[in-house]
């Protein structure tokens, strides 16, 4: 099976090479990396990166003897070195484990102490002599990878694959919530152990590509943007996965139109080029979808506001059927001539104003009435609310009865109502409106 | 690799000093800062930090074009800055949780100053291999300095300079420092407000991690920074012992990762942090506070019908 | 003479309102209870007034100034839950850091502040554990360490936040007495309490929250089943959604300031 996958890989060009170690990354990587984002486990990762290097160096060292000795035919046996990686990885994990239940440390300095004294270890090493291709896993090697390196990554890639598939479930259950895992009756301790085991396969094959200390770059940043752009877990997978793979190919092309440097950090940074894409554009999430969100409410509130002012005027001098004049409405709303005929363009464009007379005149039309009416019921059920229910001092009224009458929904207006006993009028004596009454005041 | 032989090598007593004052300075300095970075749990912050400020390391050095300026300590304070700006930024303004915001902040910074030595290696001496392993080995090329009869390599009064300030500066903030990580509202109650405090720790953590990656390299920096308070803190039971014992485990393994290095022939900085481990080891198994064995002890103790003693008082 | 003013005092927690327009005037001399439901924002009023919360409207004065000009006077015991146990602190360490306000950042420890220390110790009965690492002790004396140094601080307000949590009786007849000791001294002391029948007999006012000031006074005259039913019953329920709903999809501002 190895002869065959090694011949058919062998055939192929470094570009082709890189594109499918693309692939094996994104699988390995993006998927794993969802969890640990999830799981809030980053530290973690980063840990397991820089415990595996010793391993890792010390497999090429094992290799290089084992194919000198016979026992295998490649100086850089994969299974070796991967062996060797895992048994770092755990042990790595192990160490902080005992740290933890031995002494007061807490978890960030264990992480620490070992993420450091291991991967000390793995450069003191390297006094021993370097091992040809070691270098790669500092850097990484997406550049450069060869078919053997690649048969170590789908062959990882591939158990880290089928392992999620058939127990993401568990996997999902243990990380969100381990009590409940329990009380499911999951084995809560292999599977945190399988997990980790998953994780340091998955960094071993990130390192090949990425170089060791950037394998969180390809753990957690992908995921961090998958989970900007979607609330479901499945499709986080999905989007981590095809980030990963996006960040990966589109770095190693552009890396090698750059230089001859490695790709690891322009994959990196691709990385992080689609989060940055995903902070600001993200649907719902995004910097842009909150903004227009907040604006879109903005000119709602605004435009009630000024519908609300009009109806007060209005109110003042019992709703003449000709309507208010401009004049009047620049002095409710305290503005000049130029900051008002603003406001009522903006009202006539929502189609809740007419005007009359050359202008000089303001009139509501019969979506503006409602509106209006709604409005300002809304805003004198709250004050009487606040004042009644909640002892609300009479300067502090107003303040907030500002923002909460924009979003009241009729489900709230009713039970108001109900709790106040269907008031007529609100603290300061003025009477309620009610908008499902005919329009006073219309167009005609 | 021949040990016999290895044993047999006469260390020069030039580079031992030379090369173990220079990483006793570094990690005098880390140690202080560190510790109180290990006391707040903030030693993944620590990490970060230690990684972010490589680009601007990296850019200072690109202008002045050694590694003996001030400018650099400059560059990696605004890298520094930048990178707790971000992680704001990720953190405070989106779902991204604040591990997750940390790791993405630092990775970028640290490919960015990569991607940059990559890109100037050839035109400028700046060996990517340098920052990821250190280079204390490169002492021997500056320029000297003469103290009192003896000579020196420049950056050797740098790294004195930085480690020793550190140092006064933490123990000058010791109240101010004790009583923020302790307690944040009492901290708060007396006008130390946490967010400025936390502001001048980072500060701080960037101004010696400047010395550490020259001495030890990029990845190991964060070793030096909390090793040595770790180690502590399972020895004394009061902070100014721990800081003291940081101290002497910054000394120790300094000189003995140096003489390491140089008995066998391995990376300074590798030798320096894996010394520094061997210690923290030892004070695992040994340690008066929290020690495996020491407990043991008490416990077999308490187990004859003797009084329990809390090893504390 | 006030000990403590609030106006319109409101805190939002992660675009949840936590607090909501407190208005308070609390005189001095006084031993006073808050009560209110869980997440009614009993600790959150205290941390408010210190200012280690902040508060996205009105505002608080402390003996007649704001809060900044006044820290020196109040002394802070906060919930033992936030404190890490495992800090390379002893007994006597804790009780000095209550010198370190009036001592300065800089100024050297003196035989004047060790000898408040051991003064505030001896009065709640920890002197014998001084050299003792905090971790090593129940809760009860946990509890009376941060008593020691709330004394040592000599303050003229104390905001305690739940001093009773977890505590066994005897110590917590011994708090009671320590408290109205200080408050025969003159002092006010503020405490927030979790026990409903308790504060009926410890305390000589009481103040109802839960959000809003349902009550505050005397606390007979508070301690009526209509009051309570307010504080405890949930009938604010309206105004905290639309409060909630309003700092979550509003422009996310309950008051102009922004929120922390």
């Amino acid at each position: 099976m190895n002869m065959i996958l090694g011949a058919g890989l062998s055939g192929l060009s470094g570009l082709t090479l890189a594109l499918i170690a693309s692939l094996a990354l994104g699988l390995a990587s993006g998927l794993l990396g969802t969890f640990v984002v999830l799981r809030r486990e980053s530290l973690f990762g980063d840990m397991l990166s820089h415990a595996v290097f010793p391993g890792v160096v010390a497999g090429f060292f094992l290799s290089g003897w084992l194919a000198r000795e016979g026992w295998v035919e490649n100086a850089k046996n994969p299974l070796v070195i991967l062996f060797c990686a895992l048994v770092a990885g755990v042990l790595g994990a192990m160490v902080v484990t005992v740290l933890g239940n031995s002494t007061r440390l807490k978890q960030d300095a264990r992480l620490g102490v070992v993420l450091s004294v291991f991967f000390a270890g793995g450069i003191a090493l390297f006094g021993f002599g370097e091992p040809a291709g070691v270098q790669g896993v500092l850097y990484g090697q997406m550049a450069a990878i060869d078919a053997t390196d690649l048969r170590l990554m789908l062959g990882a890639a591939a158990i880290v694959g089928v392992a999620v598939f058939l127990f993401r479930r568990p996997l999902l259950v243990v990380s969100f919530d381990e009590g409940y895992a329990h009380n499911l009756g999951y084995p809560v301790t292999w599977l945190t152990l399988m997990f980790s085991v998953l994780l340091t396969m998955a960094v071993v094959v990130a390192m090949q590509a990425v170089g060791v200390v950037l394998v969180s770059a390809m753990l957690i940043t992908p995921a961090a943007t998958a989970h900007l752009m979607t609330d479901r877990f499945p499709r986080m997978m999905v989007f981590s996965v095809l980030f990963t793979i996006l960040a990966s190919v589109g770095g190693t092309l552009l890396s090698g139109s750059i230089s001859d440097f490695a790709a690891g950090p322009v994959i990196a940074l691709c990385a992080t080029a689609l989060f940055v894409v995903a902070y600001v554009f993200a649907p719902r999430h995004g910097l842009a979808a909150r903004f227009w969100r907040d604006r879109g409410q903005r000119q709602r509130i605004q435009r009630e506001n000024v519908l609300k002012d009009i109806y007060r005027v209005l109110e003042r001098e019992g709703f003449p059927a000709e309507g208010v004049t401009v004049g009047a409405f620049e002095a409710e709303r305290r503005l000049d001539r130029e900051g008002a005929e603003r406001e009522l363009k903006m009202l006539e464009h929502a189609g809740a104003l007419i005007r009359r007379n050359g202008g000089e005149r303001l009139v509501l039309s019969e979506e503006g009435w409602r509106q209006a009416a709604r409005v300002v019921r809304n805003h004198r059920l709250w004050e009487l609310y606040l004042t009644n229910e909640a002892e609300y001092q009479a300067d502090h009224v107003h303040d907030d009865a500002e923002i909460v009458e924009h979003l009241l929904g009729e489900e709230a207006i009713q039970r108001l109502e109900a709790e106040l006993g269907f008031p007529k009028t609100d603290p300061h004596g003025s009477p309620i409106p009610q908008p499902s009454a005919p329009p006073i005041h219309t167009t005609s | 690799m021949d040990l016999l032989a290895a044993t047999d090598i006469i260390i020069p007593t030039k580079l031992l000093v030379w090369f173990g004052l220079a990483c006793f300075f570094t990690a005098l300095g880390c140690s202080q800062v560190g510790t109180f970075l290990v006391m707040r749990k903030m030693s993944l912050v620590g990490d970060a930090i230690s990684h972010s400020v490589l680009p601007g390391i990296v850019l200072a050095f690109l202008v002045v074009g050694t590694l003996d300026s001030p400018w650099l300590l400059i560059g990696a304070g605004l890298s520094g800055v930048l990178a707790t700006l971000l992680i704001e930024l990720i953190h405070y303004r989106s779902r991204i949780k604040q591990d997750a915001a940390i790791g993405i902040s630092f990775t970028s910074l640290f490919a960015l100053g990569v991607l940059l030595i990559g890109l100037k290696a050839g035109k400028v001496d700046l060996d990517p291999d340098c920052v990821i392993f250190g280079q204390v080995e490169y002492l021997q090329g500056y320029p000297r300095v003469e103290w009192w009869g003896l000579e020196f390599p420049r950056p050797l009064v740098s790294f004195a300079v930085v480690g020793v300030s550190a140092t006064v500066v933490v123990a000058v903030l010791y109240r101010i420092l004790l009583v923020s990580s302790f307690d944040p509202s009492l901290a708060a109650s007396y006008g130390y407000f946490p967010a400025v405090v936390q502001l001048v720790l980072m500060g701080l953590t960037s101004f010696v991690v400047v010395s550490a990656f020259q001495a030890v390299g990029a990845i190991l920096v964060i070793a030096l920074l909390i090793l040595p308070g770790a180690t502590a803190y399972l020895c004394a039971n009061r902070l100014p012992m721990i800081l003291l014992l940081a101290g002497v485990h910054a000394l120790l393994s300094s000189v003995g990762g140096v003489w390491l290095a140089l008995s066998l022939g391995i990376n300074t900085g590798a030798a320096v942090v894996l010394a520094g481990g061997g210690l923290f080891t030892l004070a695992w198994l040994f340690g008066p506070v929290d020690g495996v064995v020491v407990r043991l002890w008490m416990r077999r103790r308490a187990g004859e019908g003797r009084e329990p003693v809390s090893a504390c008082e | 003479m006030i000990a403590l003013e609030t106006h319109d005092l409101t805190v939002t927690y992660r675009k949840r309102p936590v607090l909501y327009g407190i208005d308070v005037v609390i005189p001095e001399g006084n031993l006073i209870g808050i009560v209110g439901p869980n997440g009614a924002g009993k600790s959150t009023l205290i941390k408010a007034v210190m200012g280690v919360v902040r508060s996205t409207g009105g505002w608080v004065k402390v003996f007649g100034k704001p809060v900044k000009e006044s820290l020196k006077r109040i002394g802070y015991v906060p919930q033992r839950e936030s404190i890490d146990w495992e800090f390379p602190v002893t007994v006597m360490d804790v009780a000095l850091m209550g010198t370190y306000g009036k001592l300065g950042p800089f100024r050297w420890v003196g035989e004047e502040q060790r000898r408040r220390a051991r003064e505030a110790l001896e009065r709640v009965g920890m002197l014998p554990y001084a050299k003792r690492q905090i971790g090593n002790l129940s809760g009860g004396q946990q509890q009376r360490v941060f008593l020691a140094r709330a004394l040592a601080q000599d303050s003229d307000l104390y905001l305690m936040d739940e001093p009773f949590a977890g505590v066994d009786a005897a110590t917590e007849s011994a708090i009671v007495e320590l408290l109205k000791e200080l408050r025969s001294q003159g002092k006010t002391v503020i405490v927030v309490h979790h026990d409903l029948q308790s504060a009926r007999e410890y305390f000589d006012m009481l103040l109802l929250l839960n959000m809003r000031l349902v009550a505050f006074g005397p606390t007979a005259e508070v301690f009526t089943t209509e009051l309570l039913q307010k504080t405890y019953g949930g009938r604010l329920t309206i105004l905290s959604e639309m409060a909630e709903k309003a700092a979550r999809e509003g422009t996310g501002k309950l008051h102009p300031k922004n929120e922390p």
